[in-house]
């Protein structure tokens, strides 16, 4: 495989071409690098990794982006830390340097912002001061400072950011720069003198950059077609060039959810690598989760290294297992759902289908294959339920050498999870019960399907029992006035095996009322209205899909619908709901409105108790059946009921 | 006249069983994000010690949690940690010192969370989600309740030995106990749910365990809701019939009120300006009609007449003066030595004290510049050599200089362009419902007349105004200016009929008839105006390219009185729509084109007015002339707020309080 083999930047060599990119993980103390931190990395290195770039450090005080955010002055333990763990497996290790300018905020910093022109930020509307000649050489000998602090630490090198969240970047763009002095009307002057300055204070180590190649805002940012000449002049002072995507006004397209295609900036990067001279290696970036697609990339010369940041969050030993057997590697989903931490809450990173990443020091897990557990559990495992959680309770549980029996009462496994992914632009959610079922099959599991399990075999079953038995509807969103409306998952369903049409009519208008305001109900729109359903969403928010901010699709999400047609009726309670009508009432104005077409019912549901309930069965519950939420608590709850038994 | 005379009832002391306190003023609990890692930190002994100094007749902490399932936000005080007791006993230990009484408030937030932090299940009486969380809770069992339960008086002992001298149980706002009370999220059928007896019997068990486990010599109180303003939810019949029922027990020794769901109806909790003071006395009124235990009102109580008064008409035995003294530690000392004139108001603007908490960040004040950082940043001292400083502007960056310099010890002169002080603060607090806003300057002003700050008025600065002076220091606040937009033509003659807002505040321009108001702010600039407008018989449709009026103001929960005021005013509201040109139109109308960003669709519309809410730019002009002649005029230069970059009263405040340390 071209992605295993060994690639020269600089004047280091990486033992294969996969990077594990820069990102935020919330894991540091207050500045500064933690002992998480260190752990977190070490993992991907013991994975096989080829490059590890470190979460980014702020290279001047001016800059606190978010309350974690790393500032290079106090990073010196910290990446002496990972330097040393991941010398220890072979993998490089250099820091990502970087100012946020004008994308940052001054709630922690209790000071102004930095850029070079007062454009606000898009989302907060904080003005920046325009940076004077002092501020800019604050910044440039920030660079040189950060980077002399990262290379006696023991790191190989830095990376410079102008993707992003970057003030080199917004001295690129004319969105950003509308400057009357020399780096104003020479506007790579700023990004030259900080890569100089990172270069002089790296001494031999790595200089590599990320660049964005297309700001999506062609009236004034940097294009695809602009970009080969920024490049081009760049990347004759850098060791790599990484390409990105994304601007201050298209935030999310730099690490975009399932509703962006893997590979997405495979083009882009392409062009970007033909287009300039120089002869540096060129990295490609943007949800590449598959091994394949990577190695396709790089056996089409579009790159010479491949980012798979998501990939490794997901499986640390993606290059261990591309090696061996890509098909065991556990599959990234694309759902941003735990690890887009740059959030005010701060959430410490993880994922949603492998919850020990960012919890490697309290929950660590050396390869269980290796370590079967040293007691019996007293007899078979009996999982009943083949949703995320019974399977992953299963898998656990087997690879620690206990035998497990799981019974599933549908015809497949899986779960909710693939009448989820049945969503418009969900397709990739399904990978991870995939994968957990290719995996209780290979790790010979019996599995019985197409049979509810009963409570006397339940009672006369010898041994520990776990119940993931998931969900049942939930209560109707208003007083309910005649018939139940369809639940979205009714809905899913049917769009799986192609039988919308006997649930919904040709030509009928649609409601979905969805009060959580997340992927479910969003989705069943974007189903729908393709089909010629007039779709109307109902929610209680001030817009559609208010949680999906966290995943990154709010505003893309909004866009969709809008170009599919969808009505959206915000701001109101719901009255009364039946199959065929709704009654909502403006929560502001009082106004009330009664909408007649097919109901959907996009609402929480409840847990599944029937089992549990009765007499005789002792068992533990994990996932929905305790309280339906998402994928990532069935998998957490899952692995650590195996683990307490 | 003393404060101890001017106001008869507020310096009394009470006793709360075995705890007898000073005066009625309580700092109630409120969240302050200033844990670490679940423990209590210096950010909150010094806060605590700032308010015990300034005469606070009881602090109440903020919420400590009980249970491990408990932990909706990050900065949580995790009281079932017994690490916590070091972060009581420096607590304890300096409030005591100004001989004042601490209690600890201890807590379950029931399904009024996430998973996210505890990666634990939530747990609530029923499988009902939370508004906000959107997290579908675990119905907890009986040996749940009974862990639930255990966790209270363990951790109510734990704040006893950790030196606090009463508990508080907030069964109000955001609590298991409060979703076992309302019917809203309490399903059960069990003896936990039904009946008013049956939601209130977990209530009823946490109140007898921490009683045993405090013994009687430490106060025990209950914070109960009496209006969660939510279908379905508690009301005050219910509320009244609780506290009577926690009284017929004989265990606990007060009753603090609240109103609202901090997940549902918050903007209720913490109102704003735009909600009248005393808008929550209604609660304790009642109660104390059922009780004769004490009972503390809350609700907006910014000065000390206010406060008076709602014990003098017997709403109340006790009040919570939570943002008053946020706003000002010694709230209560100046009112006893009659100085209520020196007290700096509270704004009830929510910008920097409830508006941060929302985003995870530490508790400040908008107008006070210590809060928060009572431990990091140090007390002014006068130094030596006194320099003559010389602030060009007397809105709220240049005033906050003059007090930061003068408290220095430094002579301060400040000259001011116009006629009175408060730059746009000034125009901003003319409109319906932000009067308070303009408190800043009052404050401001009262400070600087204390300091000795000259101030002079109708003074325009420039270079030889200020050379002629001759002072060590400038510091320019000089402020902002109206930034033409590129939509707008550059030509005054083929530009529409437009202004913007501070224009209009000012009555420098009158729109009527249909008016378009184009927001890029955010804030309250754009519905100050449309209210305004609207008020004086205007058609007004505000235009933002944002999802939303308004963004802002979901933060220092204005929005739900926002849009109820919209609606009641008839004013519409456009999103994610980008202006693409403005021009005078027909029939003496203008012209303005909207693009449909979402879609790329195009509108126009033909108001008679465009009134524009546009990031202003920085008045920068002065500053620049100064800084480039600095070393010849030899002069040192400063300059702070919105001559720095454009941005909000806080950001002016906090540049000019640093300005003055580093002089």
């Amino acid at each position: 495989m071209k992605l295993l083999s060994t690639v020269i930047l600089g004047n280091a060599e990486a033992s294969n071409r996969v990077m594990f990119g820069p990102h935020t993980t919330n894991l540091g103390v207050r500045r500064a690098l933690s002992d998480k931190h260190i752990a977190y990395y070490r993992r991907r290195a013991a994975g096989g990794t080829g490059i590890i770039v470190t979460e980014e450090a702020s290279v001047h005080p001016s800059d606190w982006p978010y309350e974690r955010a790393p500032l290079a002055s106090e990073c010196g333990p910290g990446w002496a830390g990972i330097a040393e763990a991941c010398r220890a497996h072979g993998s490089l290790a250099v820091a990502a340097l970087g100012h946020s300018g004008g994308q940052g905020t001054s709630h922690w910093s209790q000071a102004p912002l930095w850029a070079p022109s007062d454009e606000p930020e898009v989302n907060t509307r904080e003005i920046p001061k325009i940076m004077e000649p002092d501020d800019i050489a604050a910044v440039i000998g920030g660079f040189e400072e950060a980077a002399a602090l990262a290379s006696e630490s023991g790191l190989d090198g830095v990376e410079i950011n102008a993707g992003q969240h970057s003030l080199i970047r917004q001295f690129i763009s004319g969105l950003t720069n509308r400057r009357g002095d020399e780096y104003g009307t020479d506007k790579l002057l700023f990004a030259r003198e900080s890569i100089e300055a990172a270069r002089r204070g790296v001494g031999e180590g790595i200089v590599g950059l990320r660049l964005s190649c297309d700001e999506l805002a062609p009236w004034a940012g940097i294009t695809p077609e602009s970009a080969v000449d920024i490049a081009g002049e760049l990347a004759s002072l850098v060791d790599y060039l990484v390409v990105v995507k994304g601007s201050i006004f298209s935030v999310p397209a730099t690490r975009p959810d399932t509703h962006v295609d893997a590979g997405f900036n495979l083009d882009l990067v392409r062009d970007i690598r033909a287009g300039i001279d120089a002869a540096v290696p060129v990295v490609a970036q943007g949800s590449i989760i598959d091994v394949g697609q990577a190695e396709w990339a790089l056996g089409d010369e579009r790159c010479d290294l491949v980012e798979m940041t998501r990939a490794q969050i997901a499986d640390a030993d993606l290059v261990a297992k591309a090696a061996t057997d890509p098909a065991r590697i556990r599959p990234c989903i694309l759902c941003n759902q735990t690890c887009q931490v740059r959030d005010n809450r701060n959430p410490t990173i993880t994922c949603v289908v492998d919850p020990r990443a960012g919890h490697e020091l309290d929950d660590p897990d050396p390869c269980p294959s290796v370590a079967p557990s040293v007691g019996g559990i007293g007899g078979t495992l009996l999982v009943v339920g083949g949703g995320p959680a019974g399977m992953e309770a299963a898998r656990v549980a087997a690879e620690r050498g206990h035998t497990v029996r799981l019974i599933e009462a549908r015809d497949q496994l899986g779960g909710m999870v693939p009448i989820a992914a049945a969503g418009s632009g969900r397709e990739p959610l399904a990978a991870i019960t995939d994968w957990l079922e290719s995996e209780i099959r290979r790790l010979g599991v019996e599995v019985v399907v197409g049979r509810p399990a009963s409570a006397a075999e339940l009672a006369d079953h010898d041994g520990p029992v776990v119940l993931a038995t998931g969900s049942i509807a939930g209560p109707p969103p208003g007083r309910l006035d005649g018939e139940a409306p369809l639940t979205a998952p009714v809905v899913l369903a049917a769009a799986r095996t192609d039988r919308v049409r006997e649930l919904i009519p040709e030509g009928s208008t649609v409601i979905i009322a969805d009060p959580i305001g997340g992927p479910i109900g969003v989705s069943v729109a974007e189903l729908l209205a393709p089909k010629g359903n007039e779709v109307i969403l109902v929610t209680s928010d001030a817009f559609a899909g208010q949680m999906l901010a966290l995943s990154g699709d709010l505003a893309t999400c909004n866009g969709r619908l809008a170009n599919l047609g969808v009505e959206i009726v915000t701001r109101v309670k719901v009255v009364s709901v039946s199959a065929g009508s709704i009654t909502v009432e403006h929560r502001y104005s009082g106004e009330s409105r009664t909408i007649e077409g097919v109901v959907v019912d996009a609402g929480p549901r409840l847990p599944d108790h029937r089992l549990r309930n009765q007499a005789g069965v002792s068992a533990t519950p994990i996932g929905d059946c305790v309280a339906p939420r998402t994928i990532h608590e069935a998998i957490l709850e899952a692995r650590r009921a195996v683990l307490a038994l | 006249m003393s404060g101890a005379r001017q106001f008869r009832y507020l310096f009394e002391p009470l006793k709360l069983g075995p705890v007898t306190i000073p005066n009625r003023i309580v700092f109630s609990a409120h969240l302050t994000n200033y844990a670490q890692g679940g423990l209590p930190t210096d950010q909150h002994v010094a806060y605590y010690e700032a308010r015990a100094r300034g005469g606070a007749g009881l602090i109440i902490t903020e919420e400590h949690s009980v249970h491990p399932t408990d932990w909706p936000y990050e900065k949580m005080i995790h009281a079932f940690k017994p690490e916590v007791l070091d972060g009581y006993r420096r607590i304890t230990r300096a409030v005591h010192a100004h001989s004042t009484p601490i209690f600890a408030q201890i807590n379950h937030n029931g399904g009024q969370a996430s998973s996210m932090y505890s990666r634990l299940p939530v747990w609530a009486p029923s499988p009902v989600p939370d508004p906000m969380f959107r997290e579908v809770p675990k119905e907890v069992d009986h040996a749940e309740i009974a862990e639930i339960v255990r966790g209270y008086a363990e951790v109510a002992a734990r704040c006893v030995e950790g030196g606090f001298d009463g508990i508080e149980l907030q069964c109000s706002h955001s609590s298991i106990v409060r979703g076992f009370l309302s019917p809203a999220t309490n399903k059960r059928t069990d003896r936990y749910g039904g009946s008013l007896e049956n939601r209130s019997r977990m209530l009823h068990e946490i109140v007898a365990a921490v009683r045993d486990a405090i013994g009687p010599d430490i106060a025990l109180g209950v914070r109960l809701c009496g209006d969660e303003l939510i279908d379905e939810g508690t009301r005050i019949g219910d509320a009244v019939e609780v506290a009577g029922a926690l009284e017929r027990r004989g265990l606990i020794d007060y009753i603090n009120t609240s109103i609202g769901v901090a997940t549902a109806s918050l903007f209720v909790i913490e109102a704003s300006m735009h909600i009248p003071p005393g808008y929550a006395l209604f609660i304790p009124s009642a109660i104390r009609a059922r009780v004769d235990l004490p009972v503390v009102g809350v609700g907006r109580f910014k000065d000390p007449l206010q406060a008076d008064r709602a014990i003098a008409d017997g709403h109340c035995d006790l009040v919570g003066v939570v943002r008053g003294q946020i706003a000002d530690p010694e709230f209560a000392a100046k009112a006893r030595a009659g100085m209520t004139e020196q007290t700096r108001l509270c704004l009830s603007c929510n910008q920097e004290c409830v508006g941060r908490m929302g985003l995870n960040r530490w508790l400040g004040c908008i107008e006070n510049p210590m809060t928060g950082r009572e431990s990091v940043l140090p007390t002014p001292v006068v130094r030596d050599p006194a320099r003559d400083v010389l602030v060009i502007g007397a809105g709220p960056g240049g005033l906050q200089s003059a007090i930061s310099a003068a408290a220095h010890g430094h002579r301060v002169t400040v000259v001011e362009r116009s006629d009175a002080p408060g730059g746009n603060v000034r125009w901003a607090a003319t409109v319906p419902n932000r009067a308070e806003l303009g408190d800043v300057i009052r404050n401001q002003l009262v400070e600087c007349e204390s300091l000795g700050v000259k101030i002079e008025y109708g003074v325009s600065a420039d270079l030889s105004l200020i050379s002629s002076r001759r002072p060590d220091v400038v510091v320019v606040a000089t402020g902002s200016e109206f930034n033409p937009p590129y939509w707008l033509p550059a030509d005054q003659e083929a530009r529409p009929r437009s202004t913007d807002v501070v224009s209009v505040l000012r009555g420098l321009a009158e729109p009527s008839g249909d008016v378009l108001v184009v927001d890029l702010l955010g804030f309250h600039e754009a519905t100050s105006v449309a209210e305004l407008l609207a008020d004086r018989g205007c058609n007004v449709e505000i235009v933002t390219p944002a999802m939303v009026v308004g963004q802002d103001l979901g933060i220092t929960l204005d929005m739900e009185n926002w849009w109820m005021r919209a609606e009641a005013k008839g004013i519409r509201q456009t999103t994610d729509r980008i202006v693409t040109h403005a021009a005078p139109g027909d029939d003496g109308r203008i012209e303005v084109g909207l693009m449909y960003h979402l879609t790329g669709a195009t509108e126009t519309r033909n108001p008679d007015w465009l009134v524009m809410s546009l990031p202003p730019r920085a008045a920068d002009g002065l500053y620049l002339e100064l800084k480039a002649a600095e070393g010849q005029l030899g002069i040192e230069v400063h300059r702070v707020g919105d001559a720095v970059a454009p941005r909000r009263i806080h950001a002016a405040v906090v540049d000019g309080d640093r300005v003055g340390r580093v002089l």
